[in-house]
């Protein structure tokens, strides 16, 4: 099932309805594209508990806190969760992003939860970045060159990786980064990084990146975990 | 009803008017009913490469502002039956013109016309998304080389997220030779990167500066290595399966291939 207007989309996935929230909206733009989704639905929805997806520093925590009790009040839609992603990944978002520089370590427990993947279906391509704050990324396509990717978590790359990626944005040193070919402009795993010797040629084997003993980023063929 | 094909490729310089002017004639030859639409406003050359810069009278500025009708701007190609093209503004800039604008005018001409091409200006800016505003489809163009590449991928994030749909590509000035010196970056590389579908490749001509400086495209002058290329990206387009010959820089095979594509 997909209702969508500009704004925001309504998407059934495995785990029940996800509101997706497009980025560059007001808190009343939001709410009146709701209005307007509900207005279009021709199965009533009220009772039912759905799940907000949206892009980093979108909204505010104040805007959300309205936003959720507008959906109770006026709609009965019941917020079951909130992530903070780009559309499910897809489409990525045109600008890099704000979160870019928080890579400083938070306390161990402050760490949420890296059990969550996004999966990317397209190729990251100049220009564009995906981000998920909430866990790990995998990509089902390139990465390329002036494209960019952040995870909290792990991020793979079902395909060749050129561009850029910083794994364990939050300061998880333990995240790795793993592509099925790794020629990348730029690694980072929380505040390390590594650039690549340029002109790198592909291997032709999966590699995979991680912070090592020496406190440096080490990039090895990867056979399994 | 037409279709609306924007031309564009980020980076600037690298071959969107001379693809517009060339594949456009080359379309009309074969009895194809073709608008140019020049959407690089305040630069205005694709009517100087088609040799009609004496012939403008109006724009699509004029008919915007309601100064005339659409029809009574289109430029008559020439030497071509059913090729028109619709100038630039060279007084206006980029930002005078709404994309709402140029998509009126681009739903107009598909009315008419089977290809409607839009020549759009380099960068990302306005001007860009001015030109893609009526298209239903893009062939991007670029060069074999890594910032002409970077800017096309960039380009084909943002026609994606426009739904824009097939967007398929135009390799131009290859040169074999220096591919196979490995001084160039091959066909296969770039698509490897951009992975859209692939056109054709225009080889490096010396005849397109000239025919640039004639205002007489390059497809006029049977036999070149360019024209025979854009001929078969062309005939490509109305459907018919023209293979994309391998390039090679050793004589005889070239001499072999554009034999072969003759007599197809
Ligand atoms: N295949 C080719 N072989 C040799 N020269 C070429 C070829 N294609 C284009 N050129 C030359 O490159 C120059 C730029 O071409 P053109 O004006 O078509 O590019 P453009 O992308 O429209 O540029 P702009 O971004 O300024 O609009 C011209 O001088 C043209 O003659
Ligand atoms: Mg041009």
């Amino acid at each position: 099932m997909e209702m969508a207007n500009s704004i925001v989309k309504l998407r059934g996935y495995k785990d029940g309805l996800h509101l997706i929230i497009t980025p560059k909206f007001s808190l009343t733009d939001v709410e009146e594209a709701i209005q307007e989704l509900m207005d279009g639905m021709n199965q009533p929805l009220a009772g039912t508990s759905v799940h907000i997806d949206m892009s980093p520093s979108l909204l505010t925590d104040d805007d959300l806190k309205e936003l959720e009790t507008h959906l109770i009040q006026k709609h009965d839609l019941v917020v079951s969760g909130v992530s903070v992603v780009d559309e499910k990944c897809e489409p990525p978002i045109l600008a890099a992003p704000a979160t870019h520089n928080i890579s400083t370590s938070l306390p161990a427990e402050n760490l949420p939860d890296f059990g969550k993947a996004q999966i990317v279906r397209q190729t990251i391509r100049s220009g564009q970045t995906t981000s998920c704050l909430s866990g790990s990324v995998i990509i089902y396509g390139d990465v390329n060159p002036g494209g960019d990717v952040v995870a909290a978590g792990d991020i793979i790359v079902l395909g060749t990786l050129r561009g850029s990626a910083h794994a364990g944005v939050h300061g998880k040193l333990s995240a790795v980064i793993i592509a099925m070919e790794l020629v990348p402009l730029q690694l980072q795993i929380g505040s390390y990084v590594n650039r690549p010797p340029i002109g790198q040629k592909p291997r032709g084997y999966p590699e995979i990146a991680r912070v090592g003993a020496e406190d440096i980023i080490i990039v090895e063929e990867f056979i399994k975990f | 009803m037409g279709k609306v094909i924007v031309i564009t490729s980020g980076k600037g310089g690298v071959g969107k008017t001379t693809s517009t002017a060339n594949l456009g004639t080359a379309l009309a030859m074969i009895g194809k009913t073709v608008v140019l639409v020049d959407a690089d406003i305040g630069l205005r050359n694709l009517d100087v490469v088609m040799g009609l810069e004496s012939r403008v009278v109006f724009t699509s500025m004029d008919v915007i502002e309601k100064n005339c009708d659409l029809d009574k701007a289109l430029v008559k190609d020439r030497r071509v039956e059913q090729l028109v093209l619709l100038a630039a503004s060279q007084r206006n800039r980029k930002d005078d013109i709404k994309p709402e604008q140029m998509q009126d005018i681009c739903e107009r001409l598909k009315e008419i016309y089977d290809f409607v091409f839009v020549d759009s200006p380099a960068g990302i800016e306005q001007g860009f998304h001015n030109a893609a505003a009526g298209a239903e489809e893009a062939i991007i163009i670029t060069t074999p080389d890594v910032s002409a590449i970077r800017d096309a991928d960039r380009i084909i994030g943002l026609l994606q997220n426009q739904n824009i749909e097939p967007i398929n590509l135009i390799i131009n000035r290859l040169s074999p030779a220096l591919v196979k010196k490995g001084n160039m970056i091959s066909k296969n590389d770039v698509l490897d990167i951009l992975n859209i579908d692939l056109l054709g490749v225009i080889p490096e001509d010396t005849g397109v500066i000239a025919s640039t400086n004639r205002g007489i495209p390059l497809v006029h002058n049977d036999g070149s290595p360019g024209a025979e290329a854009y001929m078969r990206i062309a005939r490509r387009m109305t459907g018919q399966r023209i293979p994309i010959p391998e390039m090679r820089d050793d004589n005889f095979f070239s001499k072999l291939l554009t034999w072969f594509s003759r007599n197809q």
